[in-house]
This record gives structure tokens, sequence and C-alpha cells, in this order.
């Protein structure tokens, strides 16, 4: 069987020279299209999820707070201003890398970390203090699977972040080229936006 | 040997398959463990936190993530990096490769061989359906054998292959060099082998029993295997998300120039609506299969009626993508066809317009018609008449379009060889198959026929004689620029018509059965049914046999077919104007798009320019490889 696509190719063109630049047709930057793309899919696993929860509560009936199932709100609240606060450290980053502040880019995207962990981890702490588990009702199932896909999330973005603070350290990005910040940060944005819905629904509502 | 086991490769991927099992060993031990629980190895957890590592484990052994573990600890990374590009011989198939063409190819091969399978276990049910009573298989296990059926000819041969199609297709016809994300479309394609493997692995602890569509809480209930179907879909959701929305971002960033939306191919028209119908409707099959999961392996509480939980919750879920998923099932095939019907009959396609547009109004409809998989499944009333009116409505785009097609044909001079054959069959087959789906829309007669063996041929029309039938046209079609080679003429004919008159008496006679009462997925029935279901069963030996004809056609011309020109056809359209098979780069300068795709027939027309390569631009294109906007900043 003869290899299909390279036979003929390897023998007119030289092995390693490559493809020619493909034409743009677009001003949407490829790779910030793609997360944004990816964004859309996310959202849409969220509105599995939410719902989920509408059916469990509205139409099921179910009884609303379950017993035993108060949330600490004031906590969750001052973990939702430390999420948000990731934001705008974030987004000094990216305005410190267009302005040529390497230090400025450094500390944010090392700060943003640090916060996106402590969410993180007074959210772990709230589980293990909250007195009900997912096994218990479906009220404590939805409550530990919206919170935890969002958690979930957290974990990717901060994933995310960690690969970017270490380019940074490394000497990546400048004034001219810093896509690789800016898509991954916009992933980041997509996580605390996504935890306003959560926190509302689930807290508040 | 260590190098070996350092370099991407099947080595390495053995050594992480071992690695994975380790790991699932480890910590669902070490969690049993902190938990007090008894036995702290137990096999059940061990497998099910194992189907869930061992494929990452081996997607990494096997290479598809190298160039980002680099890229992520900040080593330096060449962008424009193409080792991995062009296949030099066959075992270049059996590696990760980033090139769209050996993709494609990986695609269509591995899609058919999971057809193969697919269809081999629809013989085995047909030999048990052929008498009443039990002969071949109990209950359970022809359970399992409809369930991987369903399972692998949906997410493992029609999703897949019309990836794998658009996948070689696409960036030709558009005039690009590749796909936007290469190395995303590379690890796209190696989800599936995976995503395969562990369905039909189920068959070794009994296979999943609870149909494609794993209704919760039956799915949360069954033994083991279930969870082979459910967590096997997350990888085949993943890898068709991520090629859709690597053919999203291709077609809107990548067109040649004067390429505008008007003047695409109806073919990538058609591969955009699917890629939007998967990238938005896919998730909930994904967010469905999670509910099963944590339900099945955590005890969570989703469809646990007793504890509040909302069974129908899952139908609605699952439905809200499996309705879009009969598109992203179709609608690529439409394509297909307008491509080779336009060729064929050398004329312009008739309302290129309406086509494109009926396409995005398919997308839209689409969403808003679930609830008619469920008109008995004791939902709310209220949502009954809405849904039967929206889902007559949807058969409106769909009829604008098999009007179109009729209208292309019409005066025009037909070339009847294999593809316009198999074009021809999907129209005829795919128009039954739609007015038997309009009467299903109706909710007196549904409620009447739901479950019964009307659905399984309503299903098969739509999906064989529809579906299947535009991937073989697209098979014939492409084969040429594909492999280089030239199919056989004959035995393509002979394939068709054998497939065509056994594909009728298969499936036609179900209509009948199942009006009388005969209920699906059951492997008994009374003896009233004896006569038709013994010749239902005939039919499908030689319905499979007719495979056989393909593929001794496919592989003896792969081999040693006479060599294929660029333009066997005459087509217009771009992929046809480079060499069979294509360059590397598939073009040496991008061309330039004057003219529609479709211009058969019109004196002069022109679709696509290409640049002169002696003149310098060209040469200048040549020489600057990496001026492309880098991919890893
Ligand atoms: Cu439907």
């Amino acid at each position: 069987m003869e290899a299909a696509s390279a036979a003929q190719g390897a023998l007119v063109h030289d092995e390693h020279h490559g493809p020619p630049p493909a034409n743009r047709s677009s001003a949407v930057e490829p790779q910030m299209l793609g997360m944004l793309l990816f964004i859309i899919s996310e959202v849409m696993v969220f509105g599995a999820f939410f719902a989920a929860y509408f059916f469990i509560r509205i139409v099921g009936g179910a009884e609303w707070p379950a017993q035993g199932t108060e949330l600490p709100v004031a906590i969750a609240g001052v973990n939702t201003a430390i999420l948000l606060s990731s934001s705008l450290t974030l987004h000094w980053a990216l305005v410190s890398v267009r302005a040529g502040n390497r230090a400025g880019l450094k500390a944010g995207i090392l700060l943003t970390t640090l916060l996106g962990a402590t969410f993180l981890f007074i959210q772990i702490n709230e589980y293990v203090h909250l007195g009900f588990a997912a096994q218990d009702h479906a009220q404590g199932t939805i409550f530990f699977g919206l919170t935890g896909l969002h958690g979930a999330h957290v974990l990717i973005g901060l994933v995310l972040l960690i690969m970017v603070t270490v380019r940074s350290f490394r000497g990546h990005f400048s004034e001219k080229s810093h896509w690789g910040l800016e898509v991954p940060g916009i992933y980041w944005h997509f996580v605390d936006v996504m935890w306003i819905i959560v926190y509302t629904t689930i807290y508040i509502l | 040997m260590a190098m070996k086991l350092r370099a991407p490769g099947w080595y390495r991927a053995t050594a992480f398959v071992g690695l994975g099992v380790l790991f699932a060993l480890g910590l669902t031990s070490a969690v049993r463990a902190a938990s007090g629980l008894d036995p702290v190895i137990a096999g059940e957890a061990w497998l099910l936190v194992g189907l869930i590592a061992v494929p990452l484990f081996f997607l990494v052994g096997i290479g598809c993530f190298d160039y980002w573990f680099r890229w992520a600890a900040g080593k330096p990374t060449v962008p424009e990096d193409h080792s991995s590009h062009g296949a030099h011989s066959w075992r270049d198939y059996f590696r990760v490769n980033t090139d769209h063409k050996v993709i494609g190819i990986q695609y269509v091969v591995t899609s058919f061989f999971f057809l193969f399978i697919g269809g081999a276990v629809a013989m085995i049910m047909r030999a048990e359906l052929a008498q009443p009573g039990t002969q071949i298989v109990d209950g359970q296990t022809f359970n399992g054998l409809f369930s991987v059926h369903a399972a692998l000819l949906i997410f493992l041969f029609i999703i897949p292959v019309f990836a794998g199609l658009a996948n070689y297709v696409i960036p030709l016809m558009i005039g690009a060099p590749d796909m936007a994300f290469p190395r995303l479309n590379a690890l796209s394609f190696w989800m599936l082998p995976v995503a395969g493997t562990m369905m039909v692995a189920s068959f070794l602890v009994g296979p999943f029993a609870s149909g494609w569509t794993a209704y919760a809480p039956l799915s949360t209930t069954q033994p083991i295997g279930q969870m082979f179907f459910t967590i096997g879909v997350q990888f085949a959701g993943a890898s068709s998300i991520a090629t859709a929305l690597n053919f999203l971002v291709t077609i809107i960033t990548m067109r040649a120039p004067g390429l505008s939306f008007f003047r695409l191919p109806l073919l990538v028209w058609a591969n955009f609506s699917t890629s939007l119908l998967v990238v938005i409707a896919t998730p909930f099959i994904a967010a469905s299969q999670f509910f099963v999961l944590l339900d099945y392996g955590l005890g969570f509480n989703f469809f646990s009626a007793s504890r509040n939980g909302d069974v129908l919750m899952y139908q609605h879920v699952f439905w809200f993508y499996s309705h879009p998923a009969v598109y992203i099932m179709m609608l690529p095939g439409f394509g297909i066809v307008s491509e080779i019907l336009a060729v064929k009959a050398r004329k312009p396609i008739f309302g290129y317009r309406m086509m494109a547009f009926s396409l995005l109004a398919i997308v839209v409809l689409g969403f808003t018609v679930w609830a008619h998989h469920m008109f008995v499944s004791g939902m709310q009333d209220w949502i009954r008449v809405p849904m039967m009116v929206t889902t007559a409505i949807i058969a409106v785009p769909t009829g604008i379009k098999i009007f179109s097609w009729l209208a292309t044909l019409w005066r025009g001079v037909l070339h009847i060889d294999t593809p316009m054959l198999f074009a021809l069959g999907f129209l005829t087959m795919f128009t039954l198959g739609g007015i038997s789906g309009v009467a299903l829309a109706m909710l007196p007669f549904v409620i009447h026929v739901s479950d019964s063996y009307f659905i399984v041929a309503h299903i098969h029309y739509v999906l064989f004689g529809g579906s299947l039938f535009t991937v073989y046209a697209g098979v014939y079609y492409w084969f040429p620029k594909m492999t280089g080679r030239m199919y056989d003429e004959t035995l393509g004919k002979v394939h068709f018509w054998v497939t065509f008159i056994m594909f009728n008496v298969t499936f036609a006679p179900m209509h009948l059965v199942g009006i009388e009462g005969m209920p699906r997925r059951v492997s008994d029935y009374p003896e009233q049914f004896a006569s038709w279901n013994l010749a239902i069963s005939v039919a499908s030996i030689f319905l499979g046999l007719s495979t056989l004809i393909f593929v001794y056609n496919m592989v003896s011309s792969w081999v040693g077919g006479p060599k294929a020109t660029a333009n066997p056809w005459r087509a217009l359209t771009l992929e046809w104007q480079v060499s069979s098979p294509p360059p590397i780069f598939n073009f040496d300068a991008v061309p330039t798009v004057v003219g529609g795709p479709y211009e058969y027939g019109v004196p002069g027309a022109v679709h696509g320019v290409f640049p002169d390569p002696d003149k310098d631009g060209a040469d200048a294109a040549k020489q600057q490889p990496a001026t492309t906007p880098s991919v890893a900043q």
C-alpha cells in the first residue's frame, strides 16, 4: 500500500520547507477564536448542569432548601470577592506586558495564580465543613455537582495560569507577542463570570 | 530500548498503559484506605478509574501531548514544526501525525473498521431474530448486542467518518495548507480508537445493555459493562468537539483570497453548520454521562427518585444533544451529495444560497424539537403539541434541499457512475426516511408505533439509506484524490446495486411488522411475525456481504489500481486542481478564487486561479516557510 499523501510530495519538495503561509481571511486571531468556541461549549456544559438544578428544584418540586443544607453565604461571598479580584490582577498583568513592564507581568500573573489557589482552598474547606453530602439527597447532589464542576474549571484555569507563570518567568511574552497570556486569560475571566452565576443561583436564589 | 521508551510511539504507549493501570490501582486503594473502606483493593473501583486514567496515559505515551508539554514548560519550541507531517510508508498511519491528509485517512479507515464490527454485531442479532424463541444468545446478551451496535455505528462510524472526509477535503477546498490547529487535530483522532476499543472491550465484562440512549436509572443500575459506554462516549464526544472547533476556526480564518462565504462549496457550508451543532450540543451528552457516572461511581442522586432525583431530566438533557446529533450525522452527507450531483450532472447547483440558508435553518430549528423523542415518556402534556409543530416545520428546510437537488438534476447531462449512483440512492432512500419521519412527528401516530420496528425502519432509512450512502458516495468520489489511484467502476456499481436492493428488502418490511406491533430491542417475538423476520434476516446477510465487495475494491485499487489523474471528474473545486494525491503542503502557493464553485456548463467559468510557479511571487512564498503567525507564543 503506498503512502497516500506524501509519496509524490516528497519527491517534488524539499523535506524541510514549510507550508506556504495561509491566507488570513478574518481579522480574528485563530487561537482567540478557538478559545471563544471552546468557552461556548463550556457554557453549554454548565447549561446542562443548571438544567439539572432547575429540574430537581422546580420541576421535581423537592423541598428547598433541604433540611440541614444551610449554606455559608457570607464566607462564599468573601471567596467570590477573592476570585473576582484575581480577574483584576490578571488584567493588570496584561496591561503591564503591553506596556513592556515585565515586573508588572510577573507580579500580576503570580498574584492571579495565588488568588485562584486561595479560592480553591476555601472552597474545599467549605466542602469539608458543610455537614451534608452529595449522597444524602438530590439537593446535595446538585450543590456538589454545580460547585464541583466550577471547581474543576478553576483547576483547569489554574493549570493554564501556572503554565503562563512559568513562561513569564522564563522570559516569554513581549509588547508585541502576548497571545499566550491573553488566550488563557480569557478562559480565566470566563471561569470568574461563571462563578457569579453559580454563586447567585446556589447561594442567593 | 531506553531510547524507544523515551520517544513517542507504541513502545512508550504500552509502558504508559501499564503505568495507567498502576496509577488507577494506587489512587483507588489510597482513597479507599483513607476513607476506611474494606477491602482496600476493589476490582470495580479500580476498573472504573482505570477506564478514565488508562486512555489518558495512552494518549500521553503515543505522543499527542509532547509538543504542548515542552511549550508549557517554557522550553524552546518551533511553532512551524512539521516533523510529524506527511506519510512516507504505511507505518506512518499508525503514528501521531499532524498532516490533515494523513489524519483524514486515519479517521476514515478507523471508522470503517468500527462499521464492520458494528455490522458483524448486527449479523448476530439478525441470526437470533431469524426465528421466534431463543437460539443463539440470551436476552441480556441480545440487549448488549443492539446497544454496542448502535453506539459503535453512531459514535465511532457516522460522526467520525464525516469528520474524516471533511478533514481531508476541507483545507484543500478552501486553499489552506492544513487545519488551523494540526496538533489538536491529531489528538482528536487518537481519542477515537480509544473510545471504540473501550466500547468493544465491554464484551470482556458483559456488554453495556441499555441501548445507545442509556436511559437512567437503568444505566445507573446495570453491571460495570455500562461504564464502558458512559466513559467511551466522553472520549468520542471530546474528539468531536475538538474537531468541530478546529473546522470552524479553519473555515473562518484560513480561506483563500476571494473565497467569500457565498463562494464556498456546499460541503464546507455543511461542515460549518455541523460544527456549530457539535460545539453547542455535544456538551449536553457529556453532561448527561457525567450525571450517570457520578450516580454510578460515587452514589450521587441525580436520578434516584426516592431521594428527589429527576429521572426524566436525563432524557431531556440527552435528547437536547441527540436530536441535533441526527443532523450532525446528516448535514455533512448533504454537503457530499451537493458536490457530487453538481459535478455529475454538469450543472450549477440549483438555489445555492437557499441550500446554504436551509443548513443554517436546520441548525437553529434542530434545538427546538428534542422532546419529540419523549412523547410516551410521561413528561408534561403541554410540551407535546409545540414539539409536534416544530418537528413538522424542520422538515421544510430539508425539503428545500431535496427539491434543489432534483432541480439540479433536471435536464442535466447525467454521468451515472458509482458516486452518482450512491448520491441518487441517497436521494430516494433519504426522502422515504424523511417521509416516515414526518409521519412520526404526528402525535396520534407516534403513540401507536413508539418503540416498535417502525422506528427501527425509520432510523435505518435515514442513517443507512441516508448517511451511509453519502459516505460511500464520498469515499468513491474522493478515492482518486486520497490514494492517487482509480477504483474499479464495475465492482463499484455491483456494490451499489447489491446494497441498494438488499437494503430495501431488509428494512422496508420493518415498517409493516412495526405497525402491526412488533416491539424493537427484544430478542423474541410472537409467531405471527416469523415469516417477515426470516426474510429480513436472509436479506441482511446479503447486505452484510455486499460490504466485502467494497472492501475488496478499496484495498485492491489502493494497492494496484490504475493511476488517477489530478481531476478525473472535471470538477471546479480547488482540491481537484492539485495533483492526486496532493503535495505535502497542498499548494505551492495559495490560489485566488474568482468565481462560484459550481459553474458547470457556463462558458469560460473559473473557480480558482493558481499563481504561475515560475514567477517570483510563488518562489518567495516557497522560501519563507515560517511567516504564518506563530502558533505558540
Ligand atoms: Cu429527534
